[in-house]
């Protein structure tokens, strides 16, 4: 998992030198490339980050016992799947700073938050279906010791419930990786911006979008490497074999 | 202390008075009264669907009972939360399925709830922990996950973690029903080595030897009701109850 998290972070040290190399229109246009990567790994990071936590606060929402919670999470989770992504980037950046002034932010900003709220409600989802299938036999147990609500919840419950998400999450934030291309609609100079101004100075539309297509397919083979790692770490009954 | 002033005051350590219970249009217990006394080892028999099982677990509140009373070492069973938890730490129970924590070693499962409920810290805990596990016989197993074990050895370790609460009494759910017949008597014979140093026990099962030899009282449950409250010699001797010799010849055939 460290190792794979490493590889990442050398990827996007390094990763101007391979694209330099690159015969033309990709080599003189490394740095732009290499730039554009590293914006949408940080994207996907901070809204990846923001997402699970939100999925979890949605999710123990959803199973609360708490009417009000239950409605205001399912609200949350059906308008943010019920409505394209790229409406919600676009509500973020533009309507939002209209309805208050207060609520103007960067384009980056408004990116990450669009994604991060997007995710969020899948993530939701996921953990809500780990949370159900943990047997109720565990809870008995975890009760019957003596163990509070919330004891029982962050030592028994969500280490077995995540640990049954993770798959699901990790298709999410993969997911989410490739839907960071939607900050390009409000000026975010992420991958595939990047790859369309080379495109529209250099007019050479393949080799342009083979490369940017490329450095996606690499970043997805990474983080499925990284999740490869994380869901062995959890899996203590060797199942995995 | 209150166990003991109990005692002193002669009054019993669990009452259960007029206790019912309804599972939609079905009556699963009829105004059940009894009590059992610390350091009593009570064996609760009855056929499948008789209600045992629920008695069992309404004396901790993993079921609700809809009328009457029931009073755990003065603690009066009720939804109130804060009451609630400390009747649990006092109540320990042993479930069929054993339901150990998958994703924990055998030393956390038994050293997490003192660690968290009675606060110890992390040493003192798997210092009893280890010292349980010894006396169940798992001392080589300590740092495996429950999955690596065999069902006997698992419920060993439940039987361990129960007692890392030191509670003033242990319920048993059918603790050998899903074990397979070779390791039944290995977990019999520390629940034998359990009731021999006073631990009040009350343990629903279909052992009927280990009624025979380790209890000080049968309980027949019938229909949602105590048909039968003896000692076993007088239980398992003449018995002049038809049902209950009909549910004794089906269960030694």
């Amino acid at each position: 998992m460290v190792a794979a998290a490493a590889g990442l972070l050398l990827i996007l040290w390094l990763i101007t030198i391979p694209l330099a190399m690159a015969p033309e229109p990709i080599g003189n246009n490394a740095q732009l490339f290499a730039d554009g990567t590293r914006v949408t790994v940080q994207l996907t990071v901070v809204s990846g980050l923001i997402g699970v936590v939100l999925g979890v606060l949605a999710a123990l929402g959803k199973v609360s016992r708490v009417a009000p919670l239950r409605w205001v999470a399912g609200f949350y989770i059906w308008v943010m799947r019920g409505t394209p992504l790229l409406v919600q980037v676009l509500f973020v950046y533009f309507a939002l700073p209209e309805i208050s002034p207060w609520l103007r932010m960067s384009e980056f900003t408004a990116a990450c938050m669009a994604l991060a709220l997007n995710v969020g409600a899948y993530n939701a989802e996921a953990i809500r279906a780990g949370l159900l299938a943990v047997p109720k036999g565990q809870l008995e147990a975890a009760r019957s010791l003596g163990l509070s609500r919330w004891h029982t919840f962050i030592d028994i419950t969500f280490p077995q419930a995540f640990k049954i998400a993770l798959p699901p999450l990790v298709n999410n934030i993969v997911a989410l990786l490739k839907d960071s291309s939607l900050a390009f609609t409000i000026g975010v100079v992420e991958l595939t911006n990047a790859g369309s101004q080379v495109k529209s100075t250099s007019f050479q539309a393949v080799p342009v979008f083979i490369a940017t297509a490329i450095i996606y397919l690499v970043l997805t083979t990474v983080m499925t490497q990284i999740s490869d790692a994380v869901e062995r770490r959890f899996d203590i009954e060797g199942k995995l074999g | 202390m209150s166990q003991t002033a109990a005692l002193l005051a002669g009054e019993p350590l669990i009452r259960v008075d007029g206790v019912n219970k309804h599972f939609g249009p079905h009556h699963v217990l009829k105004d059940v009264s009894t009590h059992f006394n610390a350091g009593e080892v009570a064996v609760i028999l009855g056929a499948s669907g008789s209600g045992k099982s629920t008695l069992l677990r309404m004396l901790n509140r993993l079921e609700t009972h809809d009328s009457g009373r029931i009073v755990v070492d003065g603690i009066e069973v009720s939804d109130d939360a804060r009451q609630l938890d400390k009747l649990r730490t006092e109540v320990g129970m042993v479930f069929q399925q054993f339901n150990l924590f998958p994703h924990l070693t055998v030393l956390d499962n038994v050293a997490l709830a003192p660690r968290r409920v009675r606060g110890l810290s992390r040493a003192e805990a798997e210092a009893r922990a280890k010292d349980l596990l010894d006396r169940v016989g798992l001392s080589a197993h300590i740092h495996k996950h429950p999955f690596q074990l065999s069902g006997g050895q698992q419920q060993r370790v439940a039987i361990a973690r129960s007692l890392a609460m030191q509670p003033k009494v242990l319920l048993f759910d059918e603790p050998t029903s899903a074990l397979d017949p070779e390791m039944v008597k290995e977990v019999l014979d520390v629940m034998k080595r359990l009731a021999a140093t006073g631990m009040t026990m009350l343990v629903v099962t279909h052992e009927m030897g280990f009624a025979r030899e380790v209890a000080d009282r049968v309980l027949f449950i019938d229909q949602g009701r105590v048909a039968a409250d003896a000692p076993p010699e007088q239980f398992f001797g003449a018995q002049d109850n038809e049902r209950i010799r009909a549910f004794l010849g089906q269960i030694l055939h």
